[in-house]
């Protein structure tokens, strides 16, 4: 699903952002990356997403061989992830509906799919009630589940969430990974990018650890300083 | 594309304006002010291309025939005049004619003349270019059977400069407001790009192409030149036609009603608004796109 063979990335300012990282995640993984802030993480998410290219190395991601990759080509490669961000990036002026249909909209998708696909992923996320609600009339999580629907309703292999709970309350932090865990033993590949420690622990599941551009550890087991 | 995708991103892209209503105003307005402009420079060029017509009708030249031709030649000195390329119109006034024209102004003044015509006979020849004045005249002057040529070159010569003027100025004048207003359009779109940029990261992030990241940008600016086209037209329209009824220059020299070239300033002014509209949009949205490349 994803792999990084012997990937660095030197930004023109000279910043030596990733120093070599190999790394295989399959397909139905459920993988958390950590590592602190400057460590590479964002880097790491960038070239999967193709918003940054490796200086060297080769990055793949469901098939496409990043570096090979033509920039017209690139919004195919997006549309077989789906992604989740710490600010939930919603559209402010478009409902709960409009706003994960927006997505489907963006890849063509037909009137009847939009209305028949938008309120089964919004009921997955639990918001079937609030389909024309505004996001600033839902909570933090709520928002959250509307970018988790979004992200989903493309029905894409791999899940990339970017510090998804980084601006919600702890409690509800639960309640997104617990969505994510389900979304993965549906069969999607989940990636989370995240510093929360505790939050990583308590799902026990594969953790990679970048720190100074490098992959200091790749194990289920939890690191002891992030 | 499917009418869905099509609804929704004209949809967007009318959203996008209303959002920035101000801004879309100021910008219609200042391109309206372009267009109406560049509608008077045109205006202003028929109305001297009209001037020029009427001034060139007045103008003609006329070759006398020497005292020994005969009709038959003057007959063909007419067919080889009209033959000429420059020539649109010949009439042959006989001295006899000519005399009677004469009479009909001085009277009996002329009577004398009768029995011994000094008059010659003569063409009157009109000119479908004036630039080629000279060499027509020439050509005119080598046919067999013509005495002397008289005209007023200083007129054509004067008609001739005014109207290069005329049209160097307007195309300058035009060219440059196009400028202005594609500059002015850029600027909106820019304006609605960098308020719209959280929607264009998210399209981006879920996979648009970059044409659906583009067409909404360019139906906002369709639909400004558009409405500043319409506008301008409907301004330009009044404004003139309460000047052509109000003021009359001259009883022989009127300006052109606007019928005569509404056509070609409604397809002016909207295309003008559009194509402006288009590469205005494409420039900004273009220009961001290159600068957030991913």
């Amino acid at each position: 699903m994803i792999e990084f063979r012997d990937v660095h990335k030197t930004y023109e300012t000279g910043n030596e952002a990733l120093k070599g990282i190999d790394i295989k995640i399959e397909e139905g993984e459920f993988v958390f990356i950590v590592g602190a802030s400057g460590a590479g993480k964002s880097t790491f998410l960038k070239l999967i997403m193709r918003e940054e290219v490796a200086t060297s190395g080769e990055v793949v991601v469901s098939n496409f061989k990043l570096s090979k990759l033509k920039k017209r080509q690139i919004p195919y490669l997006r549309r077989a992830m789906g992604i989740v961000f710490q600010d939930f990036r919603l559209i402010d002026t478009m409902t709960v509906f409009d706003n994960v249909a927006f997505a489907m909209r963006v890849v063509g998708a037909s009137q009847r799919e939009i209305r028949r696909r938008v309120p089964y992923v919004l009921g997955l996320v639990g918001l079937q009630g609030k389909t024309k609600n505004f996001p600033a009339e839902l909570s933090g999580g709520e928002q959250q589940r509307v970018g988790l629907a979004r992200a989903l309703v493309n029905n894409p292999s791999l899940i990339i969430a970017d510090e998804p709970t980084g601006n919600i309350d702890p409690e509800l932090s639960y309640e997104i990974m617990e969505l994510l865990t389900e979304i993965n033993r549906r069969g999607t590949t989940v990636l989370v990018v995240t510093h929360d420690q505790e939050l990583v622990k308590s799902f026990g599941r594969r953790v990679i650890e970048i720190r100074q551009g490098l992959v200091v550890s790749d194990s289920k087991e939890v690191p002891h300083e992030i | 594309m499917r009418f869905n995708t099509f609804r929704f991103l004209v949809k967007e892209g009318v959203r996008s304006l209303r959002q920035n209503f101000f801004m879309s105003a100021a910008s219609i307005l200042v391109l309206v002010s372009c267009l109406l402009i560049t509608g008077c420079a045109y205006l202003v060029y028929e109305n001297v291309e009209h001037a020029f017509d009427w001034a060139y009708q007045q103008n003609v030249v006329v070759a006398y025939a020497k005292d020994e031709v005969t009709d038959e030649r003057a007959t063909a000195i007419k067919a080889e005049l009209e033959a000429q390329s420059n020539v649109t119109q010949v009439e042959y006034i006989s001295k006899e004619a000519l005399l009677d024209r004469y009479k009909d102004e001085f009277g009996e003044l002329l009577e004398d003349l009768q029995a011994d015509n000094p008059l010659q006979d003569a063409f009157v020849i009109s000119f479908q270019d004036l630039t080629l004045f000279d060499e027509t005249v020439s050509l005119v002057k080598t046919i067999d059977g013509i005495d002397k040529v008289d005209y007023d070159q200083a007129l054509s010569e004067t008609l001739v400069k005014v109207r290069n003027v005329v049209l160097t100025v307007g195309v300058w004048v035009i060219a440059l407001l196009l400028i202005v207003s594609l500059f002015i359009i850029a600027n909106t779109i820019k304006l609605t790009v960098y308020s719209r940029r959280r929607e264009i990261s998210i399209m981006r992030s879920v996979g648009a192409t970059q044409w659906f990241v583009r067409f909404p940008f360019m139906v906002e600016g369709i639909i400004l030149g558009s409405v500043a086209g319409a506008v301008s037209y409907g301004l330009l329209f009044g404004v003139y036609e309460i000047i052509r009824q109000n003021f009359t220059f001259s009883s022989s020299l009127e300006l052109i009603p606007f019928a005569v070239v509404w056509w070609q300033l409604l397809v002016g002014f909207l295309a003008g608004g559009m194509v402006t509209g288009i590469l205005g949009s494409t420039l900004s949205i273009g220009r961001y796109l290159k600068e957030h490349t991913e």
